[in-house]
């Protein structure tokens, strides 16, 4: 009786009633080759407990010598290092939007219909997608001097291609009727595009912008470090000569500043939804 | 008659506050535009002016000297592929060490990302003060660049991938405890009201009641954070935490922007694959979640 009960409940559900014991070996296996390779991984960068204890006290002592925080009398400079890194932020996203609007319309398979040509465009903006803001800025700061203009292209160069690509779904996904219904009205194709087509894809485009220019912010505060300017440069400044309770007042302002700025682009995007 | 009149009044006066609130917006756009031009220097002389030229010249410096006809070529011979890419043996081993670090710290952020979404999920944690505190932990993390926290690691643990992958992991903490709470939250709470009413505790329940439920979803994230880290773990780098990176800066020391772009070609097309690897389990998890 028993057995013709879990026979039937077998059939009824039988990832429920566990597998068989091959497959539980297997999955031993497979678990216990992972944790091999997770530790080998960690021995060969050397992530000894030792060098992270050492570590640890180190930083305990480097953050109770953060305490009480203060701006080390530079405030002025400080907010005028803020203001900068807002700067890049904004022109670097306004350039990126500029630019990734031709190759988003480019890259939006209702636009080019050559299967071959979007593909390959597709897959170029792919590669470049993962190359982060410091990467660029790297170089352009040595090709263009120390300053915040190395920056503003950087942070431009690693927006283009994702910014592409979100353009170019935005046109993919909007609804050929308004078109058609303005066309058949006897429009001229421009006033096709400005009453068909940008009514649907421009306040997806701009949430997605002011999207950007958030996370631009957060990528503008590190471009200092290798020499762009801005709140980067003031906080490694501050890090090498072991300044931590002017790090942690720098840290606290600007972590102010993106909340701000975040709350504000949040009640736009809302607007526009 | 008055209707239409009334109608027309109204229709007006709307277009004019629209128009009005349009070039409001317009206005206080490019004044900031303007202004952060100013401040960027956008267009100011000590760079000597002229910034698209500027951007051409660097492009044409960035670009090797390749020579077709001895492009197989041994290192030696000047305008060969393997004189452009002259240090290949040490880059493959650098970026395997990138990639290392992105793993290990995936592994260690998930985790801890794990812990933390359920110590701030709505349905599994019933003292509101935990939650609270933990959900603030995780946005201040998110907040916090992770250049700046790898610059105060290296402070602390000195130059080498340790500070690396302890910045990494951090902030994969944070990013992913906030996504793998919302799934928890996602939950189906039938499943854990009847193991309820068996009187099942905390740890089983999270056991038998979510962790079924959750586990394609939480798998997904994390392979997508690993592509981030990756691209993170090459640029951490730069500022002395383990990887590729510290060869991007000797290039940019040396000003030899050719191999600049070489190791970059080579970051890049490591990203690559890791996403097509990513993206093939992601789908796979996706199609098993689908058939169950």
């Amino acid at each position: 009786m028993t057995r013709e009960l879990q026979a039937r409940a077998y059939l009824a559900a039988p990832k429920a009633m566990g597998g068989s014991w091959t497959r539980r070996l297997r999955g031993g296996v497979l678990t216990g080759l992972a944790i091999l390779a997770f530790g080998a991984m960690c021995a060969d960068l050397k992530l000894a407990p030792e060098a992270m204890l050492a570590g640890a006290d180190k930083l305990g002592r480097l953050a109770a010598s953060a305490f009480p925080p203060n701006d080390g009398g530079d405030l002025p400079r400080i907010l005028k290092a803020l203001a900068e890194t807002f700067a890049m932020a904004f022109a670097g996203t306004v350039i990126a939007a500029i630019a990734a609007l031709p190759l988003g319309i480019l890259g939006a398979k209702t636009v080019v219909g050559q299967p071959v040509l979007h593909f390959a465009f597709r897959r170029v903006l792919d590669w470049f997608r993962g190359v982060p803001a410091l990467v660029w800025a790297l170089i352009l700061v040595s090709a263009f001097g120390l300053g915040p203009f190395g920056g503003v292209i950087a942070l431009a160069l690693a927006d283009v291609p994702s910014l592409a690509k979100l353009f170019s779904e935005a046109i993919e996904n909007s609804d050929p009727k308004p078109l058609d219904g303005v066309r058949s009205a006897g429009a001229s194709p421009l006033m096709v595009l400005r009453y068909g087509l940008a009514p649907q894809v421009i306040p997806v485009m701009t949430s997605q912008v002011l999207f950007f220019l958030e996370s631009n912010f957060r990528h503008a505060a590190v471009l200092g470090i290798v020499g762009a300017g801005g709140i980067g440069f003031e906080l490694e400044e501050r890090i090498r000569i072991f300044a931590f309770d002017q790090v942690v007042f720098i840290i606290g302002l600007y972590m102010l500043c993106v909340a701000a700025l975040d709350t504000v682009s949040q009640q736009l995007r809302k607007r526009l939804a | 008659m008055t209707a239409v009149a009334d109608f027309e009044a109204l229709r007006r006066r709307i277009l004019r506050r629209k128009r009005l609130e349009t070039l409001a917006g317009l206005l206080i756009f490019s004044v900031l535009l303007l202004v952060s031009f100013q401040r960027s220097q956008f267009f100011s002389s000590d760079i000597g002016g002229d910034p698209l030229g500027r951007i051409g010249d660097f492009l044409t410096r960035m670009v090797p000297d390749l020579k077709g006809d001895v492009l197989l070529e041994s290192r030696t011979t000047t305008g060969s592929l393997y004189w452009w890419f002259y240090d290949l043996p040490v880059w493959l081993k650098l970026g395997w060490q990138t990639v290392e670090m992105a793993i290990i710290a995936t592994v260690v952020g998930a985790v801890g990302g794990l812990l933390a979404s359920f110590l701030c999920a709505r349905n599994l944690m019933p003292i509101a003060a935990v939650r609270f505190t933990v959900r603030r932990t995780l946005e201040a993390i998110r907040t916090l660049p992770d250049l700046v926290l790898a610059l105060v690691l290296v402070a602390a643990f000195g130059v080498g991938p340790l500070a690396g992958v302890i910045t990494l992991a951090i902030s994969t903490m944070g990013g992913l405890g906030k996504l793998f709470s919302e799934i928890n939250e996602e939950v189906d709470p039938r499943q854990l009201e009847a193991m309820e009413a068996s009187g099942t505790g905390l740890i089983r329940k999270i056991r038998y009641g979510v962790i079924p439920q959750v586990l394609p979803n939480y798998a997904s994230y994390a392979l997508i954070r690993l592509e981030g880290n990756l691209a993170g773990a090459a640029a951490l780098g730069i500022v002395g935490a383990g990887g590729i990176g510290i060869e991007l800066q000797r290039a940019i020391t040396y000003t030899e922007f050719d191999t600049y772009l070489a190791i970059l070609l080579l970051i890049v097309g490591m990203i690559f694959l890791i996403d097509m690897a990513s993206e093939a389990i992601r789908h796979r998890l996706m199609g098993l979640g689908e058939a169950r």
